[in-house]
């Protein structure tokens, strides 16, 4: 799901880049704060105490991809991590760790391309972790907390395959509607993976030590919450389901050309273009509000 | 992991002593970001200027004395993915651009991996630290590499481990909670290791802050190599 450079027209990888920005500044300054535990050494308000965790904990990312989990018909599939992060760590830290691993292969290792840095962390380590997180938050509590984290797992690696598949398309790449289809049947069974190997991974720390992974905290605003993980949701999904939506009614009626599909195809893109470039607009736009309200409220405390 | 693995022999060639070895990095890294969005906005329709880029690229590698061969196989990891795209565009009847896509994809990649060859990594994230990437994320990159190989070989002891005791079940629900087990012992592990080193750190007057990086000055060849890669890639991408 690493997308490499080439592949994402200008405009989609300077929006994501610059989409990227506040999002990784802001989660790296939380992931700071949260981890802070009260009567620290120094008394200072940044402390990099948790720094060596935050590193070691980006290895064990790594390290755990390694380990194999036999699925049936012989395959086997692995950990991808963003969902058991957030569970464990809180989302903040989880899109710190997943965001310095992405930088590492990107520059290291050439997994991913750098000037699609952007795309890939707002993929994997700032969506793929909050939709890990946030079936967690609103019922990781009593009778639903293993749905909830195997929700987790499931929707944190779909939302990245559906937001990568969504920003190709809109870049321009010929996805004809089979191929979304295979690829989309492909995503929602790792998705569906990740999830039990979520659910797995959790009970086994939990067994090991309850007190590694933060229970989940009381949701205040729960309707706000659930709006928000809807609108992400439609987001995400909608783009694929709208992208491939034309040429299934087209395949209904006749199944005569791939010029037509291909014609529909290109309009398709064009209109999601401009969707995309609106909602990034949303996006940006929203980012600069909370970091404007941020600074306000940290004047107003000061 | 495989990757990382395969990082070993690109770690051992950024220990050179080339010309380009010696420029600074963070000059390395700004070449290397006004290269990648020269090739990324090039139109289609000009084959000549990726050959130029070609040229140009492989003068660096051979500025740096890497070994073409193993750089451009290393390289050669992003085509089995470019080539699904590019041979999908040429069905759908557009060969320039699934050429285009290729030549885009090998380009990126190699030059990406011209600058982690030529530069030890510690530089490189000083480098982007010149960025302003948050230094806290980028001490959190310096610990994850430094321990990646640490903790990785702890998965292959622990692999060893269970194939010594018979193997962990394939395709049996006992097989698939054996290996959540060993994810749950991994992140117990990992996450004593990460308590033993913040204790070390204390035992070695660790204060709580990391002391900040030391600049090196950026000399009179930085500024001309950068001055000289820049206009180079501006001239072929519009001049061509």
């Amino acid at each position: 799901m690493h997308i490499p450079d080439g592949f994402l027209s200008t405009p989609v990888w300077i929006t994501l880049d610059l989409a990227a920005v506040p999002a990784v500044a802001w989660a790296a300054r939380k992931a700071q704060a949260d981890l802070e535990s009260p009567g620290g050494t120094t008394g200072a308000n940044t402390d990099d105490r948790r720094i060596p965790l935050l590193g070691v904990m980006g290895a064990f990312v790594f390290a755990a991809q390694m380990i194999n989990f036999p699925v049936g018909l012989g395959t086997s599939g692995h950990l991808v991590g963003g969902a058991l992060l957030a569970i464990a760590l809180g989302p903040a830290t989880a899109a710190t760790v997943m965001t310095a691993v992405l930088i590492l292969q990107a520059f290291l290792l050439q997994d991913g391309g750098v000037m699609a840095l952007g795309a890939n962390i707002l993929n994997m380590a700032v969506a793929g972790v909050m939709m890990g997180y946030l079936p967690y938050r609103l019922w990781g509590r009593g009778k639903t907390r293993q749905a909830a984290i195997f929700l987790g797992g499931f929707f944190s690696v779909a939302i990245s395959a559906a937001l990568a598949l969504g920003e190709l398309m809109v870049s321009g790449a010929p996805l004809s509607h089979r191929l979304v289809v295979i690829s989309g049947t492909l995503f929602v069974i790792g998705a569906l993976i990740e999830g039990a190997i979520t659910v797995a991974a959790v009970r086994a720390i939990e067994r090991l030590n309850a007190g590694w992974v933060r229970p989940a905290e009381p949701v205040r605003m729960r309707s706000i919450v659930l709006a928000a993980v809807g609108a992400i949701a439609l987001i995400g999904f909608g783009i694929v389901l709208a992208s491939k939506a034309p040429d299934a009614l087209e395949s209904a009626l006749s199944l005569r050309s791939e010029v037509n599909a291909a014609l529909l195809d290109k309009n398709w893109s064009r209109e999601l273009h401009r969707a995309l470039a609106g909602l990034s607009g949303m996006v940006i736009l929203y980012a600069c509000l909370m970091m404007l309200a941020r600074w306000f409220g940290r004047q107003r405390s000061a | 992991m495989a990757s990382a693995l395969r990082h070993a022999s690109v770690e051992r060639w950024s220990r050179g002593s080339s010309p380009l070895h010696r420029v600074d990095a963070r000059a390395k890294l700004i070449a290397l970001l006004v290269f990648l969005t020269a090739v990324a906005t090039t139109s289609k329709h000009a084959p000549w200027i990726y050959a130029a880029f070609f040229v140009l690229l492989g003068s660096a590698i051979f500025l740096a004395r890497l070994p073409v061969m193993a750089m451009l196989a290393r390289a050669a990891l992003v085509l089995p993915f470019s080539a699904v795209f590019a041979a999908m565009t040429w069905w759908a009847g557009d060969f320039p651009t699934a050429a285009v896509l290729v030549a885009k994809s090998f380009l990126s990649i190699l030059a990406a991996l011209t600058l982690a060859a030529s530069t030890p990594w510690v530089r490189l994230l000083d480098a982007l630290a010149f960025l302003r990437v948050p230094r806290p994320l980028l001490l959190v990159i310096q610990f994850l590499a430094r321990y990646l190989f640490v903790v990785g070989n702890q998965v292959a002891h622990m692999r060893l481990a269970a194939q010594a005791r018979g193997g962990i079940g394939k395709s049996s629900l006992s097989g698939f909670h054996a290996a959540a087990g060993a994810v749950g012992v991994l992140f117990a592990r990992s996450w004593e290791r990460a308590d033993g080193i913040y204790k070390a750190m204390l035992a070695r007057g660790f204060t709580g802050r990391f002391p900040a990086p030391q600049v090196a000055p950026f000399l009179a060849r930085d500024v001309a190599f950068l001055c000289a890669a820049v206009f180079v890639t501006v001239a072929v991408r519009f001049a061509l």
